[in-house]
């Protein structure tokens, strides 16, 4: 009898700490949602819509100013020998990850995430081309550019057509519109609508970086 | 659906980190290693006396890391902007943390040095008055601290051993450097290749004789040191076998091509073999010859030399 008080006792502090600790935390995650939403930029790659005319990598090197033999973007011909009709392009190129290697990895901290657009950039100033986060991406997508002897990689036209409130320079090259640009965290925006609606995939998601990138490949239903 | 679309094409050419990498990893190696070595030696005989091992071990392991710098930094392709590392610390980053440990660890070696070469640095200096007595206020105040920095010494010898293998092993792009041994193995071939580096600067320098007590104590542990590097290798191997898709195509490494022969003949044959023939398959009158001991020991580093470059190039080239 005496032991059961005491568990009854037990239970209401518990009961009544859980509903005031839930409630306090959910105050406080609703509060720090409030306070700002951060967007989130992200693209999507449709290789039901890409042809290979490469001029995604024309323009972005064009507008991106990337030294002659070096790219941020490249359209890899993935096209199976065996069906050779059957074309398949990809995308390659920075995966903008959430949790991104070569941040963690730059002892100059000269990659880093914007903090304005949350964009993973570049301060080609503080680079010493210690090539540490060439090595640590994991989809080595980065390079050492010749000219500016700093490490790069597609930051979604950050300081060029971003700067001025254009798309990704890729984007506006695609006449077949294979890639579309946006936050991921604005709920109308047009790239939240396709991803809703189409099946998607991330590059390697094993290696647990959250990547940005979403690529709607295609696939064949049969007959 | 994963799978149903992949790219293999990268924007890095090859092996981005080279040689110079590979030889900074030998060189802190043999700085840490050496000085381990030297140190647990001096506690576990209760030495207080300045011995020709212990001399040999603070100069190998201060002219070591030092050279090493030269290394790290000239594999920069803007080498002059190195000090931008100091100036904005990234502690998620290995190299930034390392690069803190090493900035402890080479004023500490030179300290090392400081005490044990105090006479000869007082000679030296003899001839200017004034430096000889700055010299010596100063080491009257650093030899209180000795203890201190000995222990010191050795914990940052280690950190220094284990950062090396943690500064390769968070690539996850490449199996073979992504794996929790590598750590262990760069800090047990680091305790190899300073052993043997020490000995030998001890009877070379020092004028220790091959057969002395220190000596004979390394020549002892270089066997159980060199046990436990193979078995490390071997598990390095052996995880790789048994591992995901990835990690099994990298066992070629091992098997042909020219990382093999240089695994095969430089880790194994050169590193372990030459030591072992050299000691043990040729009679005692070649076992205890000068030309024994400094071949076998210019063996171990050499082989050391080779387990590195392979890891750096062998690791970069598998990538997943």
């Amino acid at each position: 009898m005496e032991n059961d008080g005491k568990r009854r006792a037990f239970l209401k502090v518990l009961g009544l700490g859980s509903v005031t600790v839930g409630t306090a935390g959910y105050s406080v995650a609703l509060g720090a949602e409030k306070a700002e939403k951060k967007p989130h930029y992200g693209m999507i790659f449709d290789q039901n819509k890409c042809v290979g005319c490469t001029d995604c990598e024309v323009a972005c090197r064009k507008v991106n100013a990337v030294p002659e033999g070096q790219v941020r973007l490249y359209v890899e011909n993935k096209t199976d020998p065996a069906t050779p009709m059957e074309k398949r392009y990809v995308r390659v190129s920075c995966q903008q990850c959430e949790d991104a290697p070569c941040v963690a990895v730059c002892p100059s901290k000269a990659c880093h995430r914007d903090a304005k657009t949350g964009i993973v950039t570049m301060n080609p100033d503080d680079c010493i081309a210690c090539k540490y986060c060439v090595v640590a991406c994991p989809y080595d997508v980065r390079f050492i550019n010749h000219k500016t002897k700093a490490a790069e990689n597609c930051n979604f036209c950050l300081n060029t057509n971003f700067a001025k409130g254009k798309e990704p320079a890729c984007v506006e090259a695609c006449k077949y519109k294979a890639l579309v640009f946006g936050d991921l965290n604005d709920e109308n925006s047009y790239i939240n609508q396709i991803l809703h609606v189409k099946d998607h995939v991330r590059m390697k998601p094993m290696y647990g970086t959250k990547p940005s990138l979403r690529y709607i490949p295609i696939v064949k239903a049969g007959v | 659906m994963n799978g149903a679309i992949n790219f293999t094409y990268g924007f890095s050419h090859g092996v981005e980190w080279g040689w110079p990498i590979a030889v900074y990893l030998l060189l802190a190696g043999i700085s840490g290693g050496a000085l381990i070595v030297a140190l647990l030696v001096r506690f576990y005989k209760k030495q207080h006396v300045d011995t020709p091992l212990l001399k040999a071990a603070s100069l190998v392991s201060f002219v070591t890391i030092a050279l090493g710098m030269v290394f790290l930094v000239g594999d920069l392709e803007k080498p002059l902007y190195f000090w931008k590392i100091l100036i904005h610390y990234n502690f998620s980053s290995v190299m930034s943390i390392g690069v803190m440990a090493i900035s402890i660890y080479i004023p500490l070696t030179l300290v090392m040095c400081l005490y044990l070469f105090e006479k000869e640095i007082s000679l030296v200096l003899a001839k200017k008055n004034q430096l000889v007595r700055y010299y010596a206020i100063v080491m009257s105040i650093l030899t209180r601290f000795r203890p201190l920095v000995e222990v010191l010494s050795i914990v940052f010898a280690v950190i220094i051993c284990a950062y090396t293998g943690f500064l390769i092993s968070v690539l996850v792009r490449f199996p073979i450097l992504n794996t929790a041994i590598l750590p262990a193995l760069f800090v047990v071939s680091g305790l190899s290749a300073g052993t043997a580096s020490a000995g030998m600067v001890a009877s070379w320098l020092f004028n220790e004789e091959a057969h002395s007590p220190d000596l004979k104590t390394l020549h002892t542990i270089e066997w159980p040191i060199m046990a436990v590097e193979i078995m490390l290798i071997a598990m390095l191997f052996v995880s790789l076998l048994v591992g995901n898709e990835f990690q099994q195509t990298t066992t070629v490494a091992f098997q042909n091509g020219v990382y093999a022969n240089l695994f095969w003949f430089g880790v194994m044959g050169v590193g372990f073999g030459l030591p072992l023939v050299l000691n043990f398959a040729l009679g005692k009158h070649v076992a205890h010859s000068q030309m024994a001991f400094y071949l076998s020991g210019m063996a171990s580093v050499l082989g050391v030399l080779c387990l590195r470059m392979f890891i750096i190039y062998a690791g970069q080239t598998f990538g997943v």
